[in-house]
């Protein structure tokens, strides 16, 4: 077990999980980080600097509904004729931790219930005959890959403090961790330090009532959390809880820059919406995704992860200071401590998927169970405990009614059509639906309008059998994900109105998107895929430019094979295809019917499909 | 962990159910096998913050008391960004709710009425006099169901430790029991579990809850304000879940500072000692449960003109909405809302305010349409009114 303070780098991290202590009411702290960045070391060595006795539970995260909120424990309640409550997992961490190791793979319904303990400090149970409220007021670490997908923004919204992501490329970052990895620090040193340190978190604990913010402080805070286009009103608490637990930590009462600047980094800047200099536009303040970017090498990694100051406070300057004034000098820490694509590496940022990461393992389930409810034993399959939980309470009766009728039942149990419980997987909440939407030049000249329309009337069906869709466009170098998988036809709707169109066609790089988007939507339960392409078929855009501008140009046949790879590989995942050929007559080569037979899909001519037609295609 | 430690951990509820437990009379036929309990372990609500202490999102608010008011406006959805003060609002309303008379102890809440019509439906019942039935005020309830709710706690079902230690019937009501003529609250109903919105459905339409299982046969009255709410972008509604609410509330983020930083005050002065907080409010607090009671006792008197009437067909009819839910929603909130500004006649300047609201939801949905809805409502209805001053 490696000690917390052992850990070297993540140090704003260390930081982060530090605020934490000092103030739970922060919520939680989410870390983003790369696989082997000891980002899972370090929220596990979290437990060492929070007081003796605090609970410290960690989230499997194949975790049922039942052991997440709790129910009837069947054994101790036939056992003692009494029914037996047992507490769930939310509720065991109360007043402690709540820890989940790659948070992006959580089932919904989990992060849902998560989410719904956290907004009420309490696990309100109302399950197979009880009713009970069992406090659960706990701080949630979270952990997680952005490469494995990304993390409801729901849930990160109750969550105070978001680590900015960094990747570790850092071959120095690297070596030290390894150093550390194999232990050659002395135990007792090790215990001295933690024991310091508990001391420090102790002291500012006893010290956070005593800081005290100015009322332009709080202005600045705010600002800043405009304009950077934060959605919604909560996270202005948790700047504010933030900064003065930072000023406790070093043991000052009143907040000064450091804290507010810190503030920003772990509250603000891993919400933005938007760079600061831009205008406001509500359009925009919903997004909570901006368009992903190229990755780029962070030299100022280093700098960003130097703990705050712990100087003396220039706390008089302050107080002259205009909110204005304040906003500006920390937008102005902003853009100079923080790398050029802020957007690129906050939340928003997208990587590549990495065979042989967490998600991967999980690829093979079909759907996870989560919980069970009334239905036939045809229908599904059965759910042995929960059948049994809700025969129990009517055998004494069941037993006299027979009894009464002279019948003489040998049968231990008497289980009736009632009381089946079939499991429920999360597989079963429908079909994800991949919209890949050519946006390239020559798509200007082939009805865009009811490609659009096409695909709006496909969304407005998927909103009504409550599937789930993500939008792919791909134009110029490489497919974006504009909108990840969800069940929102809002959001698909905005992002289609917006959709900018011209440049090449990489196909290539589309099938290869979708195939990502649908592996992780997989790990997440959904096994129902169907990819609705909407193209004329004419790749033109290697998968190489994505990473190399000069690659922008193949031989004909190389574009071919690298499309029909990947088209078989998806056939052979089992994902179904639609593709819809947007062509027109006196243009078309014959690409889009091409394409579909080696997807295995069907082929729709758009200008005599109607939309009804491909519709009902997708869904038969 | 060893098997004591494990059972150690373990809480029985016993103890707690069995001192709530108050025998109510069954309907005549199960009287023999079935008994009715009180619903078990009763919730301590811990303190909410105060509904009068929340800063802006008026629509949301609004649209809460219209339904305080008029409880057969049917309901509201509250959809918006996250973290704007959808569930804290909602949960602050039991604050401000004012008192309903039930027959005492009635684990259904229901009226003296209700009550008479329903004990003594049975064949060969006795006659119950209304005056022989003693009743109590209680506040409005407030129930909440929570996502991992199981049908057999929403609808009801047999209470496990009865049948478990004495083989006895009993039947355990539900939480559509409990949120008989209040409120039912679904945090984040966008995420709601199909079957149980199915039972929602259900019972909304009818207003009464049914549980048939061998040998326990209960009806019992539902009817309840739902009030949804979410984010739409983790989801969508199902459409005929959508259609059952009565108003949309729309709540986006406060983006002006002052605002905020008075919320900001608010909020820590509360965290720091709530108890003090509600003290400082709570003479806003009964300010408000006052006004309320006052509209609600207005509500009888308030009439309506059929040039009215006409102008919010005209307005349903260009929006190009079907059915009559639209027109029936606008008109009961457009008299709540006139009762609530202490007016004792609806005119289309009511109607004005609450038309989005009643209405929002209704429009064909679009997924390609770049007008937002509010807008054109606001532009139907500009028209129906110019229509409406050129013919005066």
């Amino acid at each position: 077990m490696i000690a917390f303070t052992d850990i070297v780098g993540m140090d704003l991290a260390k930081q982060a999980l530090m605020l934490l202590a000092v103030d739970p009411s922060l919520g939680g702290v989410v870390i983003p980080s790369t696989v082997g960045s000891g980002k899972s070391t370090l929220a596990r060595a979290f437990a060492d600097i929070l007081p003796e006795g605090t609970p410290f539970v960690e989230l499997p995260l194949n975790v049922t509904e039942d052991r997440l909120i709790g129910g009837v424990d069947l054994e101790a309640t036939l056992a003692s004729g009494q029914r037996v409550v047992q507490h769930g997992v939310l509720s065991k961490a109360h007043k402690g931790v709540l820890y989940v190791d790659s948070l992006s793979l959580l089932d919904s319904s989990a992060v849902s219930h998560i989410m719904d303990a956290m907004s009420r400090g309490a696990v309100i149970v109302e399950r197979e005959g009880l009713s009970e409220v069992h406090p659960a007021d706990f701080m949630l670490v979270g952990t997680y890959d952005p490469s494995d997908g990304e993390v409801r923004m729901g849930l990160l919204d109750r969550i105070g403090i978001i680590v900015p992501f960094t990747p570790v490329n850092d071959y120095r970052a690297r070596k030290q961790i390894v150093n550390i990895v194999m232990g050659t620090r002395d135990e007792e040193d090790t215990q001295d330090e933690l024991r310091m340190l508990r001391g420090l978190i102790d002291a500012a604990r006893e010290q956070l009532h005593k800081v005290s913010m100015t009322n332009e402080q709080i202005k600045g805070l705010i600002q800043t959390a405009i304009s950077l286009g934060v959605e919604g009103n909560r996270v202005d608490i948790f700047a504010i809880r933030a900064a003065i637990a930072n000023a406790a930590l070093s043991q000052r009462t009143e907040v000064d820059d450091e804290d507010l600047k810190l503030a920003m980094k772990l509250v603000l800047v891993p919400r933005a919406t938007r760079m600061p200099e831009r205008e406001p536009n509500p359009e925009e303040m919903a997004q909570d995704e901006p368009p992903p970017q190229e990755e780029q090498p962070q030299d100022e990694a280093e700098d960003q992860n130097a703990p705050p100051d712990e100087t003396d406070s220039n706390a008089e300057e302050e107080q002259e200071e205009t909110p204005d004034m304040i906003e500006e000098l920390m937008m102005d820490a902003v853009e100079t401590e923080l790398p050029d694509n802020i957007l690129n590496i906050s939340l928003a940022s997208k990587k590549k998927a990495k065979s042989g990461s967490r998600g991967e393992a999980l690829n093979n389930k079909r759907g996870r169970f989560v919980r069970s409810q009334p239905g036939e034993i045809k229908s599904g399959k059965v759910a042995l405990i929960p059948t049994l939980i809700s025969a129990a309470p009517w055998q004494a009766s069941r037993k006299a009614e027979q009894a009464k009728k002279g019948i003489k039942s040998t049968a231990a149990l008497i289980i009736g059509k009632e009381d089946v419980k079939i499991k429920r997987f999360r597989d079963k909440s429908g079909t994800l639906f991949i919209f890949m939407v050519d946006a390239s030049g020559s798509m200007a000249l082939n009805r865009m309008r009811q490609a659009k329309g096409a695909v709006a009337s496909l969304l407005q069906n998927a909103y009504v059998h409550r599937d789930q869709v993500s939008l792919i466009s791909f134009r110029g170098k490489q497919a974006q994900v504009l909108l990840p998988p969800s069940q929102s036809v809002d959001r698909a709707k905005r992002e289609l109105d917006v959709l900018p169109t011209g440049g090449g066609t990489p196909l290539a790089s589309a099938l290869l998107t979708g195939w990502e988007t649908a592996k992780q939507a997989r790990t997440k339960g959904i096994t129902q895929i169907m990819f609705v392409m909407i193209t004329d078929g004419r790749g033109n855009i290697p998968l190489g430019a994505a990473y190399d501008p000069n690659a922008t140009k193949a031989p004909k046949e190389e574009l071919e094979k690298e499309v029909e790879a990947l088209a078989l590989s998806i056939q052979a995942d089992g994902i179904a295809s639609i593709v819809v050929d947007t062509q027109m007559n006196y243009l078309s080569r014959g690409e889009a019917p091409k394409l579909a037979q080696k997807l295995g899909g069907r082929y729709f001519y758009l200008p005599n499909a109607k939309a009804e037609q491909i519709v009902e295609a997708a869904l038969s | 962990m060893t098997q004591t430690a494990k059972a150690a951990k373990k809480t029985t509820s016993a103890k707690a159910s069995a001192a709530k437990e108050a025998k109510v009379k069954a309907t005549a036929e199960e009287k023999a096998v079935t008994e009715v309990k009180k619903p078990a372990a009763k919730k301590k609500s811990a303190l909410a913050f105060p509904f009068t202490a929340i800063v802006g999102q008026e629509e949301m608010k609004l649209s809460l008391i219209l339904n305080i008011i008029d409880p057969r406006i049917g309901g509201v959805l509250v959809m918006g960004h996250r973290g704007t003060g959808k569930s804290t609002t909602v949960r602050a309303l039991a604050e401000v709710l004012p008192l309903i008379p039930r027959v005492k102890g009635d684990i259904y809440n229901r009226t003296v009425e209700q009550y008479i019509e329903m004990e003594a439906a049975g064949k060969g019942a006795p006659a119950i006099k209304p005056e022989d039935v003693k009743t109590e005020m209680i506040p409005v309830p407030v129930v909440d169901l929570p996502l991992g709710a199981t049908e057999d706690r929403v609808c009801g079902t047999i209470d496990i430790e009865k049948a478990l230690t004495s083989g006895v019937k009993a039947f355990e009501p539900g939480l559509l029991a409990q949120s008989n003529r209040g409120f039912l609250y679904i945090d984040e109903v966008n995420l709601l579990d199909d079957h149980l919105v199915d039972v929602l459905l259900d019972v909304a339409a009818s207003g009464k809850n049914v549980v048939e299982r061998e040998g326990i046969s209960i009806r019992h009255p539902a009817r309840f304000v739902l009030v949804g709410s979410g984010n739409p972008e983790e989801g969508e509604l199902r459409p005929q879940l959508l259609d059952r609410f009565g108003l949309h509330a729309r709540i986006i983020t406060i983006n002006d500072v002052a605002k905020r930083v008075q919320i900001v005050k608010l909020r820590r002065e509360y965290d720091e000692d709530p108890e003090a907080f509600m003290k400082k409010v709570s003479r806003e607090q009964q300010k408000l449960q006052k006004k309320i009671v006052a509209a609600q006792q207005l509500l009888p008197q308030v009439t309506m003109d059929d040039a009215v009437l006409t102008d919010i067909a005209k307005l349903c009819m260009n929006l190009g909405i079907d059915g009559h839910r639209g027109e029936l929603t606008i008109t009961r909130t457009a008299h709540a809302y006139a009762a609530w500004e202490g007016d004792k006649e609806v005119t289309m300047k009511h109607v004005r305010e609450i038309a989005g609201l009643c209405l929002r939801h209704r429009l064909r949905k679009d997924p390609l349409e770049t007008v937002d809805a509010g807008e054109k409502i606001d532009r139907e209805l500009a028209k129906v009114l110019g229509e409406a001053e050129a013919a005066a």
